[in-house]
């Protein structure tokens, strides 16, 4: 699976090649529009990672040539800009996502895994487990060794996501935002207190942890060697 | 083409102006002394046909020419033609005139070698058709050239008057325009280092003195805008400062020599706290300065106002537990908005609600569903904000507890300015009401039709 970035600010573009290449992909960068086209209209990759301002070519009508070429190939934008006239823009010609800068890398990486599952419609699960965790998707049951949990609905759809992307960093507005569907920013706590509520029922009676803070970046639900 | 200036416009409408009056006024003065020396002409000759009837009634064959010559003597210039009524010329006093003269009769007017002559035509006995017919011819030399030099005259008035008005109204337009070289004077010295010049209103003439209250007006409006925004620039400039210069001094010293690993990471993730309170604040700040621009557009979504509150109290539910405070909602109320932005003025208002709640206290949101609009209120319990202050609370930067170090905390005094700016933006207003006992933000938005 292959990423394509076009950015032409070579430190931007560095760090996003770095940042996802450690994260586990198969990434491309190139700094300007049309080589980025050309590339993007060989249908070889799985996500185009498009900045707006380009040399050559717009991300625009980069983005414009792909669909003309009939390739649903997802899209992600960064742009520097966020005027609304940008984001009716994007959508309208079809982007799938978009990040104004400055964003957080952690936000980047959840929303490319987003798209990128996007496309593979995942099996009718029933359950989900990690380790000794176990949520049954049917009945609305938490289990860990054996024991009952009783969540709220919240903290059960929480749970829910933190183990369904189980290993990834969530940042907090991601959280924030599949949870309870609050999308704006905020600079509030809410998350920190529910993530700690949800530990406190989760991982405080049991030895080995699953839920951890990724300090400045997130929450990621994985089984830690001791 | 450049355009001519305001007072040459004038002063030239002026002379065009007194031209027309005078040129006027100096044909209807010419043709009113022409109609008179007609008059004249007409009672003399009248008088003269009379003295001729009475001499001549008993004329019969050309004897009578001494007394012809007796009566026409006394005026010089008076010709006279008899004509029998056979077409014979019974007597001529000017033979050099030309023999054909007009025939009509009546008035009329003749020129002969550079002489005017006014020509009567009469039968001699006016009741006999066969009368012979007399032809006095006067002289009116004097009077045509009388009319001529008159009319020298108006046309060199109509000219100096004319320009004498151009003269005068250029002066008197430079001099009735003299407030608009002043409005000229200050708008000219207006920069962003001098928006307090003022135009004076008083001594403005009528005219011009709306137009001196709205360019003081934009000035004014301009004036607080500038204010607003340097001392925007200004917090900018100083709420950045402490995160940067937490960032330099840490990353030097941390630099300065080898450290165990451990440190780096450490070093690393208090940046990074640092760097993301900064990408909070320039965030919160752009959308701020998209507000300004008018550029936040509301969308309209049909809401049900209790559903949102609803799920926002569900949001805060966790924080709220932590901090044992009751959390409720009364109302309900329809309305079109924009459903993320809404929830972010909300949210604003609920988490500084509970920043300032004490334990065991409460936290209302209660939706009024009026005729008018809508109004939203959120109250808390704690310990009031005192009255003077409570204007400022929509201030950017405003922090209602000083003790909140600027850069500490994730908190960047910005959340009720967006919420205000959300607000206006859906044409609503926001207020803060305080008592001893709690703090409220009602929140009016208009209903749309």
């Amino acid at each position: 699976m292959k990423l394509l970035i076009v950015e032409d600010q070579p430190k931007t573009g560095h760090y996003l090649r770095q940042g996802l290449a450690e994260a586990g992909f198969n990434t491309e960068l190139v700094a300007d529009g049309n080589t980025g086209q050309q590339l993007a209209l060989s249908g070889e990759y799985a996500l185009l990672i498009l900045d707006v301002m380009l040399p050559g070519r717009d991300g625009w009508q980069i983005l414009q040539a792909v669909r003309n070429a009939g390739l649903d190939t997802p899209v992600l934008f960064l742009t520097a800009r966020d005027a609304v006239e940008d984001r009716v823009h994007g959508l309208e010609l079809g982007a799938d996502d978009y990040l104004v800068k400055p964003f957080a890398f952690s936000e980047l990486l959840a929303r490319v895994r987003s798209l990128l599952r996007r496309g593979s419609a995942s099996p009718q699960e029933t359950s989900l487990q990690l380790a000794d965790l176990r949520l049954d998707l049917i009945r609305r049951r938490v289990e860990r060794n054996g024991q009952r949990i009783d969540l709220t609905a919240k903290e059960f759809a929480l749970l829910e996501m933190l183990l369904r992307r189980q290993g990834e960093v969530l940042p907090k507005s991601l959280i924030a935002s599949q949870v309870w569907d609050m999308n704006f920013d905020s600079d509030t706590n809410v998350i920190e207190v529910a993530i700690r509520r949800l530990r406190l029922k989760i991982d405080d009676e049991f030895p080995n942890k699953l839920i951890h803070t990724v300090r400045g970046m997130g929450y990621v639900l994985e089984e830690r060697p001791a | 083409m450049r355009r001519l200036s305001l007072s040459s416009r004038l002063a030239l409408l002026f002379a065009a102006c007194t031209a027309v009056v005078s040129l006027f006024a100096g044909v209807l003065f010419s043709r009113a002394s022409e109609a008179h020396f007609i008059e004249l002409d007409q009672q003399l000759l009248d008088s003269k046909l009379l003295g001729l009837r009475r001499a001549l009634h008993d004329l019969q064959s050309s004897d009578s020419q001494v007394k012809l010559a007796d009566e026409l003597s006394r005026q010089a210039d008076l010709s006279l033609r008899i004509t029998g009524s056979d077409g014979r010329r019974w007597y001529d006093s000017s033979p050099q005139l030309p023999d054909k003269l007009p025939q009509t009769p009546g008035l009329s007017k003749l020129n002969d070698d550079g002489t005017d002559y006014r020509v009567l035509n009469a039968p001699l006995f006016a009741d006999k058709p066969d009368s012979p017919q007399l032809t006095l011819l006067l002289d009116i030399t004097h009077h045509q050239h009388f009319l001529q030099r008159m009319q020298h005259l108006i046309w060199l008035t109509v000219g100096l008057s004319a320009l004498a008005t151009a003269l005068l109204g250029a002066w008197a337009a430079r001099s009735g325009l003299r407030p608009l070289r002043r409005i000229s004077a200050v708008a000219s010295g207006v920069s962003a280092q001098s928006l307090n010049a003022r135009l004076p209103e008083e001594n403005m003439p009528p005219e011009l003195a709306e137009m001196a209250h709205n360019f003081n007006a934009m000035l004014g409006r301009l004036d607080d805008s500038f204010q607003r925004l340097s001392a925007f620039s200004a917090d900018i400039a100083h709420e950045l400062r402490t995160p940067l210069s937490n960032l330099l001094t840490h990353t030097q010293v941390t630099l300065t020599r080898p450290r165990p690993i451990e440190d780096y990471r450490e070093a690393l993730h208090s940046n990074l706290e640092e760097l993301q309170w900064m990408a909070q604040l320039v965030n919160d700040m752009l959308y701020l300065a998209k507000a300004d621009h008018g550029l936040l557009m509301p969308k309209c979504e049909p809401l049900q106002l209790a559903e949102e509150a609803d799920l926002l109290l569900e949001f805060f539910a966790p924080l709220a537990e932590d901090a044992q405070v009751k959390l409720s909602r009364d109302g309900n109320a329809r309305i079109e908005g924009d459903r993320s932005m809404l929830r972010r003025a909300l949210s604003n208002l609920l988490d500084n609600a509970l920043r300032f709640t004490p334990v065991e206290g409460y936290v209302s949101v209660s939706i009024l569903d009026q005729p008018k609009g809508v109004s939203v209120s959120v109250q808390n319990s704690g310990k009031g904000i005192s009255a003077e202050l409570l204007p400022r609370l929509f201030d950017r930067f405003y922090r209602a507890d000083p003790a909140r170090q600027e850069g500490s905390s994730e908190h960047a005094g910005l959340g009720l300015a967006i919420t205000q700016s959300i607000i206006r933006a859906h044409g609503g207003q926001i207020r803060c009401e305080s008592a001893e006992e709690w703090t409220r933000f009602v929140i009016e938005l208009p209903k749309k039709d």
